[in-house]
């Protein structure tokens, strides 16, 4: 089908680093919109779908993970020189992900915590977000993405629009979707003041606190939001694990968290 | 013969009884009348409004707790549906939905826009509180009230049915009272009921209200009832009182732009923007395009959107309100302010949403009463009785020496005064009055065992005639009068008194007094200067209590001959000397209003805190208690609500000209 659409489709890349593979596997869960991507886009890497390498130029690179080994030094950089756009995905590429909380340990002794032979296990003392290494067009947030985010970004592409995806605060999506207010009706402990949305509120939705996937949002009042927690009763060290989960090395949940590990001094 | 006309029961407000158990049969009449019954019921630890079948899913024996940041559902000790207030779903979520398709757009060879056709459900709002009425006519204003008008939210508000509910009960975020709109439901309901123990006393407020009550199994209520119903409003109107100053707050606000209160909230906010989503009147939206992927069909959405999301006032150069306290001033002051100028009322209804659902505890009242506070005369006490305190009396005093100070000043010693003079306190005044003269406000500058010392400057007639009498002569007295230094206000802190030319006339009591009481404040000092050293007053004093060392002194003059030797300048060039925190100081100052604007300034600017900075004024006075008007100052009357005023009483009147 649509064969004078496949001359022109748009080469994707899909590349992987320090990561679960589950981003990956919300552009798989794209189940009744594949067809039409793979007809749309020619997808030539794609380790959690296929084996089959192709060399580069790409139109599109989407990247997975965070830059956490050595080897990754180099590749993410001879990744970006191949990639016509580059957009990272997910917790781990754009904020280091939950890896990262190694940045504020020490990781010779994590290492050797864990593996029987820590010698053999190359990896760099700091989990980074790939911005901290090349230039990047895009992000998509979350801990996975969000798959109607994914799609837009795809039609984006395609249409040659900027994405519309709005960068607001959690909260915003929790109202318009009328969920009570966790924080208030229930004193949960949740990230979304300072989180970014996209998400459509999905924890708040079931009744758990936002857990910050999405990670800090333009101008969130980290500073506030770890003071207001503590407000409500909670040690240092819980309103400590809240900023860290997934998205902490990201500005300005970092600056609290260094804050944070101060105060306990 | 006249003959009463037969009223139309739809259009006068006449009462039914419903009891408790036939309410199911009020929500089966709207759902047969073709409505979707919105009412109040439990959901996730709140009473939210959302679509009910039957009266069972409404919240019986439930109540809520409100304060800033915390809400919670607890039993009441009765059966009552409405004994609640207002939850977290206001009414424009089903007059003006939070998401909206308002356009749709189709390629194929050219293209077209077309709007989608306004479907607007029938609905019934079950439980609509005075406040909310309120803000769902301030909404009318603002999406029907122009020439441009919303149609979606016109249609959606055509559809709804209101059956309004008095409140019975109120949290301690409601302030409905304040801002005009409740408690009491006075009109723009079709339906209202009021529920006192044994049920509902029922009013119709249209034609299509009257036709569903005319279905319900009501009867005529008895007067116990009728009086239950209106008694139970009254109580909660009484509960709420008036927790915000509201008088003229628009206007305050449009003063304080620059105020850093603005700035210490917004280091508080965390800009989630839950005040203006729960906000029954909040009205910004954005709009979002969603497209297939060849972009051959899209959609325009409408969403609810906030001034408080750091896009909403961003261009492509940047941004208008960039910093966190650009946007809530424009929030604040929109509600409480420029609302006004746009639509004619308030942006705000008193629902206290705002302060409920945000989680980090801001309390708009809190913070309005702060930005812009409504600026009310202190009640002082009364130092003594004044003698012959009504306009044409006085009281008789002899004149018992004449001290000439400088060539223009003289002390006038008065003794066989009425006793009430002598309770008098530094600060206060006298009205002295001749024969043939009108009487003239004179400062007491001295408090003696057996009399009072004026010291008074030759400026006028009155002032000319009292310096060239002799001992013995008489005048006529009334006082003393006015509010006095507060002097406890500097116990344990560093007394600090600031002097002007004759200004240290009305302060030379207050530094004996601190003199004589010495150790009850840390430091003492007298900052005092005139334009000469010949018109320094009080001279032998200036001295002595330099001498004593117990306080400290330091004298400037504007200009001086070559034998001076000490410093020259204005008395703001001494302030360098202050060595202590100033904090910690309590200051007191008089002299020429320039002079004291400039004290006040370089006081302020050291730290020195605006409630601890004294001043006494001066104003055209004629009768010294209030009635003749003249020296009205903002809504002060300084003879009677001064001279002596806390600078923080005083906020922005004080260096303002022309007041």
């Amino acid at each position: 089908m649509a064969s004078t659409g496949k001359a022109v489709r748009p080469r994707v890349a899909v590349a992987k680093f320090a990561s679960c593979d589950g981003c990956q596997l919300t552009l798989l869960d794209l189940e009744d919109k594949l067809l039409e991507i793979v007809t749309r886009f020619d997808i030539v890497e794609f380790p959690e779908a296929t084996s089959r390498h192709s060399p580069g130029p790409y139109d599109v690179v989407f990247v997975e993970g965070s830059i956490s080994a050595p080897e990754h030094l180099d590749q993410i950089k001879a990744l970006r020189k191949q990639a016509r756009v580059l957009v990272t995905i997910g917790a781990c590429a754009t904020a280091g992900g939950i890896q990262a909380m190694r940045n504020w340990a020490d990781h010779d002794a994590y290492r050797a915590a864990i593996y029987e032979h820590p010698e053999w296990v190359e990896s760099l003392a700091m989990a980074t977000a790939v911005s901290d290494h090349v230039k990047v067009d895009a992000e998509l947030r979350g801990c996975p993405i969000d798959g109607g985010q994914l799609l837009e970004l795809l039609t984006s592409v395609l249409v040659g629009r900027r994405p519309q995806i709005r960068e607001e605060v959690v909260c915003r999506e929790c109202k318009r979707k009328g969920i009570v207010c966790i924080v208030v009706a229930s004193g949960e402990a949740c990230m979304g003041p300072v989180t970014s949305s996209g998400c459509n509120a999905l924890c708040p939705t079931y009744g758990r606190g936002c857990y910050g996937c999405f990670g800090p949002r333009i101008g969130a009042n980290a500073k506030s939001w770890s003071a207001g927690l503590m407000r409500s009763g909670r040690p240092p060290e819980e309103v400590w694990r809240l900023f860290a989960g997934f998205t902490g090395y990201a500005e300005p949940f970092r600056s609290v968290l260094t804050e944070l590990g101060k105060a306990k001094g | 013969m006249i003959t009463n006309p037969v009223p139309n029961p739809a259009a006068v407000a006449r009462q039914w009884f419903l009891a408790h158990s036939d309410l199911d049969d009020l929500i089966q009449a709207l759902r047969k009348a073709g409505r979707i019954v919105i009412g109040p019921t439990v959901r996730d630890g709140a009473i939210v409004n959302d679509e009910i079948q039957s009266a069972a899913d409404l919240p019986a024996g439930v109540r809520d707790e409100q304060t800033a940041g915390r809400y919670r559902l607890a039993e009441r000790s009765d059966e009552r549906v409405f004994g609640y207030t207002v939850g977290p779903t206001p009414w424009k979520r089903f007059t003006f939905p939070p998401i909206l398709p308002i356009a749709t757009a189709h390629v194929s060879g050219s293209f077209g826009f077309e709007q989608p056709k306004i479907v607007a459900p029938q609905l019934a709002f079950l439980g609509v509180r005075a406040c909310e009425i309120a803000a769902l006519g301030m909404q009318d204003r603002v999406f029907l009230g122009s020439p441009f008008t919303d149609e979606d939210f016109r249609a959606r508000r055509k559809a709804a049915l209101i059956v309004a509910v008095q409140c019975t009960t109120c949290s301690s975020t409601c302030f409905c009272s304040s801002m005009g709109t409740g408690p009491e439901v006075r009109g723009g309901y079709d339906i209202l009921l009021t529920e006192i123990d044994e049920g509902f006393v029922v009013q119709a407020g249209s034609p299509a209200g009257a036709a569903i009550v005319a279905h319900l199994p009501t009867r005529r209520p008895t007067h116990a009832e009728t009086g239950a119903a209106v008694d139970v409003v009254e109580a909660v109107r009484t509960q709420i009182g008036e927790p915000l100053p509201i008088a003229g707050i628009d206007q305050r606000l449009k003063r304080q732009l620059d105020n850093p209160r603005w700035s210490v909230v917004a280091e508080r906010c965390v800009e989630c923007g839950n005040c203006t989503m729960s906000c029954p009147t909040c009205f910004c939206t954005s709009v979002t395009e969603r497209s297939d992927m060849e972009g051959r069909t899209s959609v325009t959405e409408r969403q609810w959107d906030s001034c408080f999301d750091v896009n909403f006032a961003r261009v492509a150069g940047g941004d208008f309100r960039a910093r966190p306290r650009d946007r809530y001033r424009q929030w604040l002051t929109h509600k409480f302010s420029t609302w006004m100028d746009q639509f004619g009322s308030f942006g705000c209804v008193g629902c206290g949403r705002c302060i409920t659902w945000c989680p980090v505890q801001i309390d708009v009242r809190e913070e309005l009463q702060a930005i812009a506070p409504v600026i009310q005369p202190i009640e002082r006490p009364v130092a003594v009785e004044p003698v012959a305190a009504s306009p044409g009396r006085y009281s008789l005093a002899r004149l018992a020496s004449v001290k000439e100070e400088t060539e223009d000043t003289t002390t006038l010693s008065l003794t066989d005064l009425d006793p009430a003079f002598l309770g008098g306190r530094p600060g206060q005044f006298v009205m002295v009055a001749l024969p043939a003269f009108p009487a003239v406000p004179i400062s007491i500058s001295r408090f003696r065992s057996n009399g009072n010392d004026l010291t008074i400057r030759a400026v006028g007639p009155t002032s000319t005639a009292l310096v060239n009498l002799h001992p013995g002569a008489k005048v006529g007295v009334r006082g003393p009068l006015g509010t006095f230094w507060p002097i406890e206000d500097a116990y344990g802190r560093h007394a600090v008194v600031v002097a002007g030319g004759v200004g240290l006339s009305p302060l030379h009591g207050l530094v004996e007094a601190l003199v004589a009481n010495r150790d009850r404040f840390e430091s003492v000092s007298l900052y005092y200067g005139s334009r000469t050293p010949e018109d320094q007053l009080f001279r032998d004093d200036l001295v002595a209590w330099s001498a004593g060392k117990s306080i400290d002194v330091a004298v400037t003059v504007d200009r001086a001959g070559p034998e001076w030797k000490g410093r020259v300048g204005v008395v703001t060039t001494l302030f360098d000397m202050m060595s202590c925190d100033c904090s910690r100081i309590t200051a007191f100052v008089v002299g020429p209003e320039r002079m004291m604007q400039a004290s006040v300034q370089s006081l302020i600017s050291k730290g020195v805190p605006p409630e601890r900075i004294n001043v006494s004024m001066e104003r055209h006075m004629e009768c010294g208690i209030g009635l003749c008007g003249h020296c009205q100052t903002g809504p002060y009357f300084v003879c009677k609500d001064g001279p002596v005023f806390r600078l923080s009483e005083l906020g922005d009147l004080y260096v303002r000209e022309g007041i």
